[in-house]
């Protein structure tokens, strides 16, 4: 198709092709005897997990893309074979940055992996032991990805960390505390300012508020919302709660047992679902 | 070439179906055939009594609802035509808000964000710099009767009515070419229903082609120029409105 200015969809930053993770031996013959039309990630055959499979998607700059599923439908899979936390079985996932044009990310050797990871990438987990030391002060864990990134001047990084740390709203007077004293909300914001230390340009957020209380998890999503609004990131965002996929995404998939079943709209997934398994998601939500 | 004789809009043979998957596989089917085109500057109101499918098409047009059949074709600004129906979700998200606008009865819950930045957001996402939305985003709230006092204030805590004249206020900012409004005036008292329909009818005066639905007579002689009347999710009657307003039956226009 051809596309004036209005129409000019903004070009990718990730770029996720047929890509696919299974845990445990491979073989081409399991994967129709998993999915959905079988019920089960699981090869009962070869007691394999296809955790992910033929999943395909874009992000561009200044977008959000959901991943919605239940439980073990494969979504923190697909984060963590973008991230290169794990290999993945088959497929590419692309980066487009403005240095470097387009590379494959699941190609690259380890060190420009680990590179790409500190400078462009960042990830914000559920669990903030996972993305925090949490024996570590807010300051440090903040610097921890500056001085990755080469930054060795310790009043620069102090000071690129108070920014930090202010615009993610932690009080300035808790820096030098270590974050294990901090509360749930207020771990989470840390491990977002610390996600954004180095200006990346695609941020994972995997599950940013389950588990927190509705108030405080509504305080993490309002700042993310103004993140993403005011940094130009490329983002994907997991989680099995529509209400953070409605506030912070335009578009969105939905995975079933390890497989894309539906693509859409996010205010289309919400109101007109396609697929009998985005239907009944899209109902025990509303009940 | 009279530009102003060209259509913004032209529905052909739509139809919309929904297949409950979970309800024993039951179709509900909301429109059938509909076709008809909306050229810029026209305000037309959707009539017909609850039920009718006069929401599911304007949802349809908007693409929250997937299109069984049918094509929507849309003159962009540059001229060019896109078929609605066809379109990527990328290329769905690019459309909105330039060149269309959707303001439901409702405003979408967007808990700790204030009046005045919602508004101005809604500006700036349509391609206004931050000062010009902050002004516009005032003039409107003003127009609509939101006191200073409530701008800084989380839009959940507002009144059914204000949080009504907010959404209007951002839909209405930087007005898109084709505007699509579904009750929105429903939850007002006659005096700011009133001042919200006057910002309304400014929006035909500049060109924004507007097609509404609303529960409320008085508002729809006063802002149509014409009226489609549905029934059972099809059109049964299309005119200008001093034409197919005195046939429209109390149902057609009640809640
Ligand atoms: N390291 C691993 N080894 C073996 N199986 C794994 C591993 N990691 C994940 N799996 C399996 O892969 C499937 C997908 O898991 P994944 O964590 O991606 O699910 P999820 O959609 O994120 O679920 P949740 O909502 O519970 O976080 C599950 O069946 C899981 O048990
Ligand atoms: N998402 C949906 N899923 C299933 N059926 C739907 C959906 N949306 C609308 N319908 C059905 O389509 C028909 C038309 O509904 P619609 O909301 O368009 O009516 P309306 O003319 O706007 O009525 P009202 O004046 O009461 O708002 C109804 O039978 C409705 O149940
Ligand atoms: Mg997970
Ligand atoms: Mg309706």
């Amino acid at each position: 198709m051809n596309h004036d200015d209005l129409l000019s969809v903004p070009s990718p930053v990730v770029s996720v092709n047929g890509l696919g993770k299974v845990f445990g031996t491979f073989d081409p013959s399991m994967i129709e005897r998993t999915g959905p039309t079988t019920g089960t990630a699981r090869d009962a055959f070869s007691g394999s997990i296809v955790a992910a499979w033929d999943v395909n998607f874009e992000v561009a700059a200044g977008e959000a893309l959901g991943i919605v599923g239940e439980s073990g439908s494969g979504k923190s899979t697909v984060l963590r074979c973008i991230a290169g936390d794990q290999p993945a079985t088959t497929g590419d996932v692309r980066f487009t940055c403005h240095e470097e044009g387009t590379v494959n990310v699941l190609r690259l050797d380890p060190a420009t992996r680990r590179r790409l990871r500190i400078d462009k990438l960042s990830v914000v987990y559920q669990d903030p032991a996972e993305g925090l030391a949490l024996g570590v002060t807010a300051g440090g864990n903040i610097a921890d990805p500056l001085t990755a990134a080469g930054w060795r001047n310790f009043g620069r990084i102090r000071s690129r960390a108070a920014e930090l740390l202010e615009r993610t709203e932690v009080p300035l007077d808790r820096m030098d505390d270590i974050v294990r004293n901090f509360s749930g909300g207020m771990r989470q914001r840390v491990q977002i300012a610390r996600a954004l230390a180095n200006n990346p340009a695609i941020v994972l957020l995997d599950e940013p508020t389950t588990g927190l209380d509705a108030s405080v998890a509504s305080g993490v999503l309002d700042l993310v919302r103004r993140l993403l609004e005011e940094l130009d990131l490329a983002v994907v965002v997991v989680s099995h709660d529509f209400s953070v996929i409605e506030m912070l995404t335009q578009r969105c998939i939905v995975m079933q047992h390890g497989r894309v079943v539906e693509e859409a709209l996010t205010d289309q997934l919400l109101e007109d679902p396609q697929h009998s398994y985005s239907q009944k998601l899209v109902a025990a939500a509303r009940a | 070439m009279d530009t102003t004789l060209q259509p913004i809009l032209e529905a052909s043979g739509l139809a919309k179906s929904f297949t409950l998957h979970n309800i024993d596989g039951r179709t509900v089917s909301a429109l059938h055939d509909i076709s008809f085109a909306v050229q810029p500057g026209e305000h037309v109101t959707l009539a017909g009594s609850s039920g009718a499918g006069k929401s599911t098409l304007l949802r349809v047009l908007y693409r929250t609802y997937r299109v069984s059949t049918g094509s929507i074709k849309f003159h962009l600004r540059s001229g060019r035509v896109v078929d609605i129906a066809q379109l990527t979700d990328v290329e769905i998200l690019a459309l909105r808000g330039r060149e269309i606008g959707y303001v439901s009865q409702f405003l979408a819950a967007q808990p700790r964000r204030s009046v005045l930045d919602l508004v101005s957001r809604a500006g700036v996402s349509r391609g206004m710099s931050r000062t010009d939305a902050r002004e516009m985003a005032a003039l409107s709230l003003r127009r609509l009767n939101i006191t200073e006092a409530l701008w800084d204030v989380h839009t959940a805590v507002l009144s059914g009515g204000e949080k009504q004249r907010v959404n209007i206020a951002a839909g209405l900012i930087s007005p898109p070419r084709l505007l699509l409004l579904d009750e929105p005036v429903s939850a007002l008292d006659p005096e700011n229903r009133a001042r919200a329909i006057d910002l309304i009818a400014d929006l035909a005066d500049a060109g924004v082609a507007v097609l509404a639905v609303f529960h409320d007579l008085d508002a729809i002689s006063r802002l149509a120029t014409r009226v489609i009347r549905m029934a059972h999710g099809r059109i049964i009657d299309d005119g200008p409105a001093a034409e197919v307003l005195p046939f429209l039956q109390p149902s057609d226009v009640q809640p």
